[in-house]
């Protein structure tokens, strides 16, 4: 990449970022807005500093509960989606089921396993939760990987006398881990948003959700303070796992 | 059938009797893709299918390697029954798309069929040194398929299909999405590669030239329903190389083979039948 196509790639957004915040320190102060409707932007950068310590720990709490869902979640779903590629049986009575728990929504599910199995001292719905959204969105992705094999492929493998579990680890297997990690790069931001919105109903007092919660009644600039911890933790997930899929895409087709 | 007649048996690599194929049999999409076909391909000959498309020549390759079950009729090869001979791996299969697997590299795609055979690792790559070295590909072994030209990959599948020492080569239009110069080159390879390893070939082409330069015979087809209208010798004399292509007798060939098309293509139309 040339000079001139960094500063066009990483230049240009942070100008424009770099002038938004501008733009919103000058609305705040030019019509004097309170910091209780909406905090300036250097208000909230000072609070962010202030309480760093605590801010990183609700951070270290949610990013935790994304992180074990997350790993959870990819564990199920590709164990799933081998059962029903290999067992054709197994397909027809899991998929509907996963379709109808997808559509549970999460503010149902977690005020339920909170009150009904966990008690509310546990960070194991939120986990669950998490793992749920994310089981999904793997077990279908990586279904379709499995299943989409060139038919030139399955050709040679019958012309091999392949056995059905050989063709699944030596075909269906190799080509669906290009799938697995488009699901990754799509399931880990939702990893977040999921663990932040299952802290938001109830359980535990941690996590940047209740954080967020707890400040609401206070000055507004706290709890901006842990939108940029939210932020942080999403973008930190979203970069690690797309990272991952480029990693292997480039290992995969680099000519 | 008596104990004498099994020796004259096993010498036939490919045996093919009053095989048919139809395709969603009592729906109206019903195709008939072959209608009583009969062929013979005797131990080390090479034998090319040609034809319209939709005169089953792709349909008659898959019913020899067991990959569809013929509606009627009996498929034999190397004197066993076509499902046996798939599960004794008695063939070795190319097509058109190499059909190489993307996330392997040229050395573990050989090496394929033999880890499926439970073959033994050290011979496994003993083996795959031997092909590499077949196709003329010895310092590719360890690139992956897409740093290969489109002629090295059907190289590489070609030396796939041969890995564990098949007597029989299958091949569906293997050159078809090769350019010109690169295919007339694969043909001569391959036309020493089975002459190195004796091995019997049956090639689906759409190629007079390729069907005549590389056969000892043509059998060609028709459309509507797929069957068999002619078969034609190709004796050209001598070892095939470059220059056959200059011969007049290669020429008298390709004429033959071409009115014979045309021929099959008549009747269909006198039957009304042409399906083009």
């Amino acid at each position: 990449m040339t000079a001139s196509g960094v500063v066009k790639r990483v230049g240009s957004p942070l100008l424009f970022g770099v002038a938004f915040l501008g733009v919103w320190e000058l609305i705040v102060m030019a019509f004097d807005i309170a910091p209780f409707t909406l905090p300036a932007p250097s208000a909230i950068w000072s609070a962010f500093i202030e309480r760093f310590d605590q801010v990183l720990e609700e951070t270290l709490v949610t990013g935790k509960n994304a992180l074990i869902g997350f790993l959870l979640g990819i564990v199920f779903g590709v164990l799933m989606s081998l059962l029903t590629v290999r067992f054709v049986g197994v397909e027809s009575l899991l998929t509907p089921l996963a379709v109808a728990v997808n559509a549970i929504p999460i503010v149902v599910i977690v005020p339920i396993l909170n009150n009904m199995l966990f008690g509310t001292t546990s960070q194991v719905p939120r986990r669950l939760m998490v793992m749920l959204i994310v089981f999904f969105v793997v077990f279908i992705n990586v279904s379709k990987g499995l299943r989409q094999v060139s038919a030139t492929h399955l050709e040679l493998m019958r012309s091999y006398a392949a056995t059905p579990w050989e063709i699944l680890l030596k075909v269906r297997a190799p080509n669906a881990v290009g799938y697995l990690f488009t699901a990754m790069r799509i399931a880990a931001p939702l990893a977040v948003i999921t663990a932040f919105v299952a802290e938001y109903f109830g359980g535990v007092q941690s996590g940047l959700a209740t954080g967020v919660r707890n400040s609401l009644n206070g000055s507004k600039d706290v709890t901006w303070a842990y939108v940029i911890g939210a932020s942080v933790l999403g973008l930190t997930f979203y970069l690690v796992s797309s990272g991952l899929e480029r990693l292997h895409g480039g290992k995969q087709n680099s000519g | 059938m008596t104990e004498t007649s099994e020796p004259i048996d096993v010498t036939r690599a490919v045996e093919v009797i009053g095989a048919s194929m139809v395709f969603n049999d009592g729906t109206p999409a019903r195709v008939a893709a072959l209608n009583d076909v009969d062929l013979v391909v005797e131990t080390g000959d090479f034998v090319s299918l040609i034809g319209p498309s939709g005169c089953g020549k792709s349909t008659l390759l898959r019913l020899i390697a067991n990959l569809l079950d013929p509606t009627a009729g009996d498929v034999r090869v190397n004197g066993k029954p076509a499902a046996q001979a798939r599960l004794d791996q008695d063939y070795g299969m190319a097509f058109q798309k190499s059909g190489l697997f993307e996330w392997r590299t040229a050395a573990k795609n050989i090496e394929l069929p033999l880890e499926l055979k439970g073959w033994d690792k050290r011979l496994r790559a003993e083996r795959v040194g031997e092909m590499l070295d077949l196709v003329k590909l010895p310092d590719r072994g360890s690139n992956m398929p897409w740093e290969l030209s489109g002629g090295q990959q059907q190289r590489i599948a070609i030396a796939r299909a041969l890995a564990s020492h098949p007597p029989l080569l299958l091949m569906d239009e293997p050159f078809g999405a090769l350019d010109e110069m690169t295919r007339e080159h694969m043909q001569s390879e391959l036309l020493q590669i089975c002459a190195a390893t004796h091995t019997t070939v049956v090639f689906v082409t759409h190629s007079i030239p390729e069907a005549v330069y590389l056969s000892d015979r043509v059998v060609v087809m028709s459309a509507g329903p797929g069957r068999i209208t002619d078969t034609i010798d190709v004796e050209l004399g001598g070892t095939r190389n470059e220059d056959t292509r200059e011969k007049d007798a290669f020429y008298g060939k390709i004429t033959e083979v071409r009115e014979a098309l045309r021929g099959s293509e008549m009747t269909g139309e006198a039957r009304g039948i042409e399906d083009r």
